[in-house]
């Protein structure tokens, strides 16, 4: 039986009927319409799914929908302004962090999840940061100097 | 060739990454139709057997569930997808692995769908079954497919279970080994692997008001879905349109019809739309990985260390069915060598487990590991560096290659002497660690290629092609055009396609995309260009030679500025003679252009556990030109990552007995993350290609195959050990070095060779 769910995503509150097996992710996929977060597995094992909760990276996929009550979601659509794009999106496009793109708004989430608490990582840290999130098309070198890239820019 | 271009060799954005990183590009999952179904599929939970009975009434009384198919319910045919037609979309009255489908369901939603499978009665009477490809390709073994010879596109092979044979021969080979001061012989192994693509096989149907059938696929070949999906339906081919979705990564996985048929029939049947999506674990299990392989090569060499002679024998697994080409690898087997004398054999095998599929340089990267393994065993056993016996080999230009075309310019030596030089080569070895190289070869991918470019009115371009993007595809070809036209890369439009729309074209895999969609690209940009320019002289009263197009305009080259601009030419070509700018080309294939790569790997091998830990990555690799070398040294990167991966830990575990996949899941099936891996190091050799567009090469298959033997070769390098079957896991490792014979896998090559000659 579907039972209401109140949250923020993107900014926006909302209110939604949402069954009580259902993931965050798929709540976000199926009812929201929001396909930008991706299901690789839904296992909790490739990343594609990574969504900011209450500012935090989680794989959504592992996270019950109803367990997200009053918390405020992130997804990779809430992250443009109409100001443009946020640093981490810029750097992944100028960069070529990017090739198939499924990885990339899990990948984009993790990072932007990394510099909101980490200013300055070393690359290692990168690594580590999205060491929860597969890529199978880059092989990472673009993906980190992406990153490297963003933190620099979004220094003050 | 650094003649002044433009557009072409700058690393700039690719066309789609805004709609990459905002999350709004839209893959086949993301399909949300109206009163759209769900599909799931039920799976075959036995090796081999003939299915007694079916009942699906119990699933089909479960609310919400609209329609329950098996395989009685499609018309009664076989298909290919390699050669060979040897395959049921759906199981009829026999299975032939662990993972066979054998129905599905379009439900209100997912879990009514899973629910309702679970209710279809299925009665099995076990059949013998044979897993291990080495068995089952001697005599007398227990036979997958009876009735191979009876299936369309059967050729020439031994029987049995060994449905492809690929053989290529020169000179007088026996002889060749008696006269050679050593002969070497070795096995080698490669293990089953999965693409790993990320984004999991999605499809979904839906049956237009006229009767025709919509499909929206994660495809790398839309015109290959939509032929064989009208062959499995009995339908036209003209009755289908398939939208080319957004694709999540396929690696040649994704080549040919996957389950579009299970949602089509369903849609067809219900009236609604259907999506399918898999899981991952059907991801392991339903679509075709690459198989094992096995290879025994024998090597003749003079004293001084010429190579005389070469035999290769390779059998591998076909699974239960030819689900990919013949094996290609056979054709590799002299690696970047001039060898005058060879016999060459490839063997497919039918075995009872998911049917084999094609993944980036299907069968080369197994041949590639095993030869340039053998190359760096040789070495040693004579006491030659590595490297310089490989250079006492090499094939130059004007040699004959295995099919005995004559090799052209070519950038081999370049990339030998860039990698040589990045790693310091040669350098003295230390205890635990260890550099080792590997060279390669690839010949840029040929096949059906077209392209339309059409001039809009306000100086944009349009340009529509068939292919699918896979690596940035779209952007080099758009880049490509832009240059031909003397515009920005931001004035091309690059059409989304579907089969209704944009012409046939060969599906995107082997590498083939740049070299030849891209030359069809440039050929109808330059079309498009000699009409404008034909327009121009026209209204100039000039002739066309006294004209240039750059700078989105064409002008006199004697008084630039008497010019018109394109989206002058393009409004006044509307009333012209000869009607509005387009521009098009279309072409079968392309001339034998190789790309030769030299990578080497700098490995630290833990002596107390076996790990192996990659710290340096480079390589060099001949590109032609770079269209856009960021988008170029992506893919050398990516491609490495994925070899580096298939060396040291990926690995599809297959039970013996049964040829069920052991570890479906991406945290039983382990490919690389970002803190395994070392910042990869690129060097772009460019030498021209004769007819590539601009004198490209191809790029995505060579960065894949060397990895595994330069790592191989760099443990030997490290401990003194020489590993012969992949991966090179922590335990293989510590087993070798704790003295353990490594020797599981034997060809029975004089067995081979009697069935041949009879
Ligand atoms: S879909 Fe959530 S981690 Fe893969
Ligand atoms: S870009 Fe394809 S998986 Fe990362």
């Amino acid at each position: 039986m579907k039972r209401h769910l109140n949250l923020t995503v993107n900014s926006e509150p909302r209110q939604i009927l949402v069954e009580p097996y259902y993931s965050l992710l798929d709540m976000l996929r199926d009812e929201l319409h929001l396909t930008g977060t991706k299901k690789g597995c839904d296992e909790g094992d490739c990343g594609a799914c990574t969504v900011l909760l209450n500012g935090v990276p989680v794989t959504s996929c592992l996270v019950l929908a109803h367990s997200a009550h009053d918390a405020e979601v992130t997804t990779v659509e809430g992250l443009a302004t109409r100001e443009g794009l946020h640093p981490v999106q810029q750097a992944f496009a100028e960069y070529g962090g990017l090739q198939c793109g499924f990885c990339t708004p899990g990948l984009i989430m993790s990072a932007v999840g990394l510099l909101e608490k980490n200013f300055d990582p070393t690359e290692e840290e990168v690594r580590y940061a999205i060491g929860g999130n597969l890529c199978r098309c880059t092989g990472y070198t673009k993906v980190v100097q992406a990153i490297m890239a963003a933190a620099e820019q979004a220094r003050p | 060739m650094t003649t002044e271009h433009n557009v072409l060799g700058r690393s700039l954005p690719r066309v789609d990454a805004l709609d990459k990183v905002t999350g709004r590009a839209t893959y086949a999952a993301d399909v949300y139709l109206p009163d759209m179904l769900m599909c799931k599929v039920l799976t075959s939970p036995r090796s081999h057997a003939r299915i007694v009975s079916m009942d699906t009434s119990k699933a089909e009384q479960v609310p919400g569930v609209r329609a329950v198919i098996t395989g009685n319910d499609f018309p009664d045919r076989y298909f290919g997808s390699g050669a060979v037609r040897d395959r049921r979309i759906m199981a009829r009255d026999e299975v032939f692995y662990i993972g066979e489908p054998v129905a599905a369901v379009a439900a209100d939603d997912e879990v009514t769908a899973q629910e309702a499978l679970e209710l279809v009665e299925v009665e099995y009477e076990d059949l013998e079954t044979i897993v291990d490809p080495l068995e089952a390709i001697r005599e007398g073994s227990t036979l997958v497919h009876p009735d191979m010879p009876n299936f369309e596109g059967y050729g020439f092979a031994m029987g049995g279970n060994n449905c492809t044979l690929l053989d290529a021969d020169r000179g007088d080979v026996d002889q060749a080994f008696r006269d050679a001061n050593q002969v070497f012989e070795e096995t080698y192994h490669s293990q089953a692997i999965n693409q790993g693509f990320l984004e999991p096989m999605a499809c979904a149907a839906n049956v237009e008001a006229n009767g025709r059938l919509t499909v929206w696929a994660s495809t790398q070949g839309p015109y290959q879905v939509r032929a064989q999906l009208a062959s499995v339906l009995d339908i036209p081919l003209s009755s289908i349109k398939v939208n080319a979705m957004e694709l999540g990564g396929g690696f040649g996985a994704k080549l040919r019809l996957a389950f579009e048929a299970f949602p089509a029939l369903l849609a067809m049947k219900t009236g609604r739309p259907v999506k399918l999506i898999n899981t991952r674990e059907e991801v392991f299990t339903l679509n075709g990985p690459r198989l094992a392989t096995t290879i025994h090569l024998k090597t003749g060499v003079t004293s001084d260390g010429q190579i005389t002679a070469r035999e290769a024998h390779s059998v591998f697994d076909v699974g239960a069915y030819l689900g990919a080409g013949p094996n290609a690898g056979v054709g590799h087997a002299l690696g970047a060598y001039d060898i005058p004398n060879f016999r060459l054999r490839s063997y497919g095998v039918y075995t009872n487990k998911i049917y084999v599929g094609s993944y980036r340089a299907s069968g080369v990267a197994d041949m590639h590991f095993a030869v340039e393994s053998h190359m760096d065993s040789i070495a040693h056993q004579i006491g030659l560096d590595p490297l310089e016996f490989r250079l006492k080999n090499v094939v130059k230009e004007g040699d004959a290659n295995v099919s005995g075309a004559s090799v052209p310019a070519n950038g081999l030596l370049e990339t030998i002497e860039a990698v040589k030089e990045k790693m310091s080569l040669p350098r003295k070895s230390e205890e635990g660690r260890g550099i080792g190289i590997s060279l390669g070869e690839w010949r840029s991918g040929s096949g059906p290629s077209t392209a339309s470019i059409s001039v809009n009115e306000d100086g944009t371009v349009s340009l529509l092609t068939g292919s699918v993007d896979i690596s940035g595809s779209d952007t080099s070809l758009a880049q490509i055009a832009a240059e031909t036209l003397g515009v920005e890369l931001d004035q091309v439009i690059v059409a989304k396609r579907d089969t209704d729309m944009a012409p046939f074209t060969g599906p995107s895999g082997g590498s083939r995309i740049v070299y030849s969609q891209g030359k069809a690209v440039q050929m109808a940009a330059e079309d498009a260009r000699d009409r404008l320019v034909g327009l121009a002289a026209e209204r100039f009263g000039v002739p066309s030679e006294a004209l240039s197009c750059e700078g989105g305009r064409v002008y006199v080259q004697d008084n630039p500025p008497q010019s018109l601009t394109l989206s002058q030419l393009a409004a006044a070509s509307l009333t012209s003679r000869s009607g509005p700018i387009i521009g098009m080309a279309a072409l079968s294939s392309m001339p034998y252009a190789p790309v030769f790569n030299t990578q080497a790997a700098e490995v630290i091998v833990d002596k107390a556990t076996g790990q192996v830990r990659v710290t340096r990555f480079v390589q060099a690799q001949d590109v032609g030109v770079a269209i856009n070398p960021m988008g170029v040294e992506g893919q050398l990167e990516g491609g490495a990552v994925q070899g580096i991966g298939r060396a040291l830990s990926e690995e599809m575990q297959i039970d013996p007995e049964t040829g069920r996949v052991r570890n479906p899941s991406l945290s039983t099936y382990l490919m690389p993350l970002a803190i395994d891996m070392p910042a990869i190091e690129n060097i772009l050799v460019g030498v021209p290609s004769a007819d590539g567009p601009f004198g490209a090469r191809a790029v995505a298959e060579p960065p894949g195959f060397g990895p595994p033997a330069a790592i191989a070769n760099a443990i030997y390098d490290a401990v003194g050990i020489r590993i012969k079957e992949l991966p090179l896991s922590a335990d293989r490792v510590l087993a070798a070095l704790q003295g353990q014979d490594g020797d599981e896998y034997h060809i029975d090559v004089e067995a081979l060779k009697k069935a041949e000659t009879g």
